[in-house]
């Protein structure tokens, strides 16, 4: 075998590793986004995009170290959230919310929860604009 | 409206400099007049594009809310230092931004690569670059009016009709880093055109081998430069931001990183192709992707099309802005490829074979495993995109991926590093490395032990020490060797110490950092993990700005005998409507061990056991588990009549039931103030007959759809007892991370590095000038 070819052989080893590895990382960590339905079915972690359901309230407790809300999912459904950890950040002034975790009986336990605000870029003049925030 | 007009000139110069260059790449350059008039255009150009950054600056700092960029990013309130930030904040002044240091780049590198006969295929590339960014600005142009923004929605160019104040800053980007960043960012980006148009420059003039020369030092630069903008940007999160760490993997910092160590691998195969001749279509491919990826992480962060998967905002730049960044990729893309693949054959001319015991051999393993670094974040960061460009369903990638993969490619990375130190260029005496490698592989085999016996276990954090005290045991062994030889031979050696460090500091902090959760009642110690916190009370402060209300809430760490105090700070601000906080952390900053704490919530102790019962409900009494109590209804103020001082009054009915059976009716009256926050109640308490319990009702919380469903918070406490009193409750998040400094200490190490590497390369440079002036040979580079 000349040198170049085992060289051959060897990258290509490495490649093939390398690909192994990295799709093999990207597959365990990939995490949909979808319905609240769709997770119940799942039951595995997931995204969802949704918004606070405000009727609902949310709670935070100290303690335990849990914030409670509602979010309605993009088809309209409801579910309660419990997520590991403090109140987000612009939580009040969110116009959507991500959760990311799984479903637990009949509840949907957060790992992390990401605020979306309102877009100060939306274009809207500055008279109409504090009435964005609300809506 | 000059702004406007003026912008659409610089395109026009931009693009008429571009093709002056063009046409005069043909004849001598220096001397024909079409050079010496792009010349003269392009020095118009920056002066044009510096009049326009004075004149936005000039708006902002004067308040001139008439225009759409100054009303949406600044405000009166605005310090100056933030109202500089304002310039950038949004795209319109982040593209200007880029643009002008792209061109005051441009003015340094015209006489620098007509001294190097290089102007006129350098100048063409670069031209061309200015000509899209200033398209790009035609597009987001920073001088539009406010009426002309708003005119669908009725706004004219009437007086009255500008805004009295601007949007101003989210509070979050409130400190001196957003001044700093920035600026360093797009620096650093605007040098990576550099290396890329010396590259096309080679390729138009077949010289396949001077460009690394001339660009090696500008290459450097850049490498530095987004590193150390990078740092920064980790430093701010972790100072300001509260978000605990210094790196999160989100798309932001991910599209900084992917050029950064795309031009990393670069400078490596430079080097190689310096001293061997060889990889000289590697260097011009990567030379190529380095500033591809910048405009492709401009794309990714700036086009929406990452939409949900990140923390930072993305705002949507609107269609034009949108088609002109992707052709300004694309088109790069397309000349740098088709120019590679037109000089193909001609750059396999002096194709040669590395032996495995040679320097420039480790060197190319090493970039190779920095691309495939590149290569996995690339991926990780475009896959929400990937997949709707397949139309599967959307996913985001968890950041563990990045560490997964990472955490299998650093530790080769480093040992990789360490070993091509050891090598020779050209061959290596096998006997010569062995000799030294066995004292780093021990060093590293004791560091790596002192590591376990800390308490690491796992496979990978333990391979990731070892590396990185083998990279550091190398780069001290050989760099010592050198000191003689003055700063500017030690570049690579202190920017590799200062990489292994860094690795340092990421696994301490990673594997041996504690977290604890804590509710601090005011002036309660509280005991977590060997350390005593106290929240000693707050202080207002900035209570000059009507527009916020800021506390610092003094927080008391105690370890044996050390006190120290350190002091997160809440804020509310009319940003929000003050309807939730910002939250800074609070940092006991330490050589050896960081103390960390992000606030999480403020609120109050829950004294008088807080009890919700909703309408026709029945609940236990907390503090008196034989009593059960009713909720009939609520009394509406009209029949219960205004209270003495005046104020609202509601009662809730309720019916208590003993042990026994017995029961009894009984009213729980509040008082009620409605203020901007909502209802405010005062409960009379009520003692419920026969016990020593009383009850007050201290919200109402109305179902208006569904008045049945309407619930009250009731408050329960002994009368045999004093009443208690509700102290502030602050929680916590309190961390304790080994050896942070390391991260810091690290990179700046790695950016002096390569200060030192530049002052060499230029060195190197004028000496290879000066000889073939004298019309010699080519001096062979010069190393000890």
């Amino acid at each position: 075998m000349t040198r170049s070819t085992k060289k051959v052989i060897i990258g290509g080893i490495t490649i093939a590793v390398l690909a192994y590895i990295g799709f093999s990382a990207l597959g365990s960590s990939s995490i949909e986004y979808t319905s609240i339905q769709k997770a119940e079915q799942l039951g595995k972690t997931v995204q969802i995009v949704g918004t606070w359901v405000k009727d609902g309230g949310s709670k935070y407790d100290a303690q335990a170290n849990i914030f409670r809300f509602s979010l309605r999912d993009e088809n309209g459904k409801v579910v309660p959230v419990e997520l590991n950890g403090a109140k987000p950040n612009n939580f009040e002034i969110a116009v959507s919310v991500v959760a990311k975790g799984r479903m637990e009986n009949g509840v949907f336990k957060a790992s992390m929860v990401l605020t979306k605000c309102p877009s100060k870029y939306e274009g809207q003049p500055a008279d109409q604009h504090q009435g964005t925030s609300s809506s | 409206m000059i702004g406007q007009i003026a912008i659409h000139l610089l395109f026009g110069i931009a693009v008429t400099t571009t093709v002056l260059y063009a046409l005069s790449l043909s004849s001598s350059a220096e001397s024909s007049s079409r050079a010496v008039v792009a010349r003269w255009l392009f020095r118009l150009l920056t002066a044009g594009l510096v009049g326009c950054a004075g004149t936005l600056i000039t708006l902002i700092l004067t308040h001139q809310f008439q225009y759409t960029y100054v009303w949406n990013y600044s405000s009166t309130e605005l310090p100056t230092h933030l109202l500089i930030a304002c310039f950038y904040s949004g795209q319109e002044g982040s593209f200007l931004l880029w643009t002008l240091f792209v061109a005051i780049i441009g003015v340094v590198l015209q006489p620098y690569a007509k001294r190097h006969g290089y102007e006129a295929p350098v100048m063409v590339f670069y031209g061309l670059i200015l000509s899209f960014l200033t398209l790009l600005l035609v597009a987001k142009n920073p001088f539009s009016f406010y009426y002309e923004t708003f005119a669908a929605k009725g706004i004219t160019a009437i007086p009255e009709e500008i805004p009295l104040n601007g949007k101003g800053l989210n509070p979050l980007l409130h400190n001196a880093w957003i001044t700093i960043h920035p600026p360093i960012l797009f620096m650093g980006f605007a040098s990576m055109s550099v290396s890329f148009a010396f590259a096309m420059a080679g390729l138009v003039r077949k010289e396949y081998h001077r460009w690394i020369d001339v660009a090696l030092p500008w290459t450097l630069f850049a490498t530095g430069v987004l590193g150390f903008g990078i740092m920064l940007g980790g430093f701010w999160a972790y100072e300001t931001l509260g978000w605990g760490g210094f790196w999160g993997w989100d798309p932001v910092e991910n599209s900084s990183l992917i050029p950064w160590l795309v031009v990393v691998a670069l400078v490596h195969t430079m080097l190689v192709q310096k001293r061997t001749k060889g990889l000289v279509k590697t260097n011009m491919i990567l030379a190529l992707l380095g500033f591809v990826m910048v405009l492709y992480s401009t794309f990714l962060t700036r086009s929406g099309v990452l939409g949900d998967t990140s923390v930072h905002s993305f705002v949507d730049p609107g269609r034009f802005a949108f088609w002109i960044l992707l052709l300004f990729m694309l088109t790069f893309v397309v000349i740098g490829v088709v120019l590679v693949l037109k000089r193909r054959v001609d750059m396999n001319i002096k194709r040669e074979e590395f032996d495995v015991s040679t320097r420039e051999f480790m060197l190319s393993i090493g970039s190779s495993l920095i691309m495939a670094s590149a290569i996995f974040v690339t991926i990780g960061t475009s896959w929400p995109v990937i997949m709707e460009i397949l139309g599967l369903p959307k996913v985001a990638v968890a950041t563990d991926f990045y560490n997964k993969v990472h955490q299998v490619l650093v530790p080769f990375i480093l040992l990789v590093n360490g070993f091509s130190l050891f090598m020779h260029w050209r061959s290596t005496q096998r006997q010569l490395v062995l000799q030294k490698l066995w004292r780093a592989a021990l060093v590293a085999a004791i560091g790596t032990m002192i590591l376990a016996l800390f308490g690491i276990s796992n496979l990978w954090p333990l391979a990731l020490g070892f590396a990185a005290w083998f990279s550091l045991a190398v780069n001290i062994q050989v760099g010592s060797g050198l000191l003689k030889a003055g700063p500017a031979m030690m570049g690579a050696y202190v920017s590799h110490l200062g990489i292994a460090l860094l690795m340092f500091g990421v696994i301490t902090t990673a594997m041996y950092s504690e977290t604890y959760h804590a509710v601090l009642v005011h002036g309660k110690p509280v005991s977590v993990g060997g350390y005593t916190l106290t929240y000693l009370g707050s202080e207002q402060v900035e209570k000059e700005f009507v527009d916020r209300e800021k506390y610092r809430y003094f927080i008391r760490i105690e370890n044996g005998d050390t006190r120290r105090t350190v002091a997160p700070v809440l804020y509310w601000s009319d940003y929000n409507q003050r309807q939730s906080p910002f939250l800074e952390p609070g940092i006991r900053w330490g050589m050896m061990n960081d103390l960390y704490i992000s606030p999480k919530n403020l609120g109050r102790e829950d004294v008088f056991h807080e009890t919700i019962i909703q309408k026709n409900n029945t609940a236990v009494v907390p503090i008196d588990s034989s009593l059960r109590l009713q909720l009939n209804g609520f009394t509406m103020p009209l029949e219960e009549g205004p209270s003495d001082d005046g104020r609202m009054q509601m009662s809730a009915v309720l019916r208590v039931s003993d042990s026994s059976g017995n029961i009894t009716d009984l009213k729980a009256r509040t008082k009620i103030t409605n203020g901007p926050n909502g209802p405010a109640f005062d409960p009379e308490w009520a003692v419920i007959p026969g016990t020593t319990t009383a009850v007050g009702l201290i919200s109402i919380d109305r179902d208006n759809k569904d008045p049945s469903r309407s619930k009250g918070t009731f408050a329960f406490y002994d009368t045999t007892k004093p009443k208690p009193y509700a102290r502030q409750e602050f929680t916590v998040e309190f961390s304790v991370k080994p050896l942070m400094s390391l991260v810091w200490i690290g990179v700046i190490a790695m950016v002096t590095g390569f200060g030192f590497s530049i002052a060499r390369s230029l060195r190197m440079l004028k000496k290879q000038a000066a000889v073939r002036s004298t019309q010699l040979a080519p001096m062979p580079d010069v190393e000890s």
